[in-house]
């Protein structure tokens, strides 16, 4: 009888674990929501490194493709000061596939937010007055915080490899 | 504000540019336009948002070409040949022709950047709403219908209340320039 308990224990200890163990891992991919007003405190938050911020969605296959080649940027440029932060367009139907995909990529080791504004053209407005939301975009800010440069659509890498090199 | 008025005020003459049919026709914009406003739609097939707005393309395709609004669907992604377009628009059902805009020429001409993105001319030719078909991709969550009621405004001979919303989707995918 003692023995049974015993084992009965272990194993809801083990079934404990592994539920706490999941929660953990599924928290540590939850995107955190960014709008107008965090945004700017956002980039502000980075001062004194080079930040890309990149906006991308599940559904934008030119994103998917970039996303690795800005982890492999992000290896490169750490120790110099590079920061890459991630923000996910996609609306709430799809945003779920989002932190399987950065996983994918490697690129869950990066921050990550989601899109979550109250007001879409302000936001977009505000970011950019020349973005108009479409994907990919990617906005590079110098070390003071102030947004340099902007890339939309598909992009070489090596184009935005260098406007980086020309900040660090 | 001042970014769409200005837009809106570089835009008063009647655009001219040249399409191409899928079967390789060359057709001017101005025998595609209405006599009351033209809806000049930027899409793209391989853009899923573009794609997710496919029935309300038809749905507005239909209602407002029996109120005499003319309906222009341009397609100026370099990466998506006629031929390609030609297979969606026949497994979709699109009701509607799709032009190839080679070299981006009507888009550049418009400022296009995205698909879709929308330009709703009177009969002027003056572009009285820019953007975005609604506000959601989803539709379930649409609040501001905005290409829905400019074209109501404008068939009112009213000035739409919402003249611009964001383009959100794709780049539009540009040919290479030779420079």
């Amino acid at each position: 009888m003692r023995a049974a308990s015993r084992e009965e224990a272990i194993m809801r200890l083990a079934f404990l674990l592994v539920f706490l163990s999941s929660i953990a891992s599924a928290q540590q991919l939850l995107l955190k929501p960014v709008d107008e007003v965090s945004y700017p405190r956002l980039v502000s938050g980075f001062k004194g490194k080079v930040l890309l911020v990149d906006f991308w969605a599940t559904w934008c296959v030119p994103c998917r493709a970039e996303l690795p080649q800005l982890v492999k940027l992000q290896a490169k440029f750490k120790a110099r000061g590079l920061e890459i932060v991630t923000i996910s367009a996609d609306e709430p139907e799809t945003v779920n596939a989002a932190p399987k995909f950065l996983k994918s990529t490697g690129a869950d080791a990066l921050p990550a937010y989601v899109k979550r504004a109250k007001d879409d053209d302000k936001f977009i407005g505000a970011l950019d007055p020349k973005w108009q939301g479409a994907l990919p975009a990617l906005f590079l800010y110098d070390k003071t915080g102030k947004k340099v440069q902007a890339f939309f659509g598909e992009t070489p890498i090596a184009r935005i490899e260098a406007a980086i090199t020309k900040l660090l | 504000m001042f970014p769409l008025l200005l837009f809106l005020t570089a835009v008063v003459e009647p655009p001219s540019f040249q399409l191409s049919t899928l079967q390789g026709a060359s057709v001017q914009y101005s025998d595609l336009k209405g006599a009351k406003a033209t809806v000049v739609a930027f899409i793209g097939i391989k853009c899923p948002v573009s794609q997710a707005y496919q029935s309300r393309m038809k749905s507005l395709f239909a209602t407002y070409t029996a109120k005499g609004v003319a309906f222009v669907f341009v397609d100026a992604n370099a990466n998506e040949s006629a031929a390609e377009i030609e297979v969606y628009a026949t497994q979709a059902r699109i009701p509607f022709p799709i032009y190839k805009d080679y070299n981006n020429r009507a888009a550049d001409r418009m400022g296009t950047q995205t698909t879709p993105e929308m330009f709703l001319l009177d009969a002027a030719g003056e572009v009285r709403y820019h953007g975005a078909i609604d506000d959601a991709t989803n539709e379930a969550r649409v609040k501001t219908h905005g290409l829905r009621d400019a074209l109501d405004a404008v068939l009112a001979g009213k000035d739409p209340k919402v003249k611009e919303l964001k383009a959100f989707g794709c780049v539009l995918h540009r040919a290479k320039k030779q420079s």
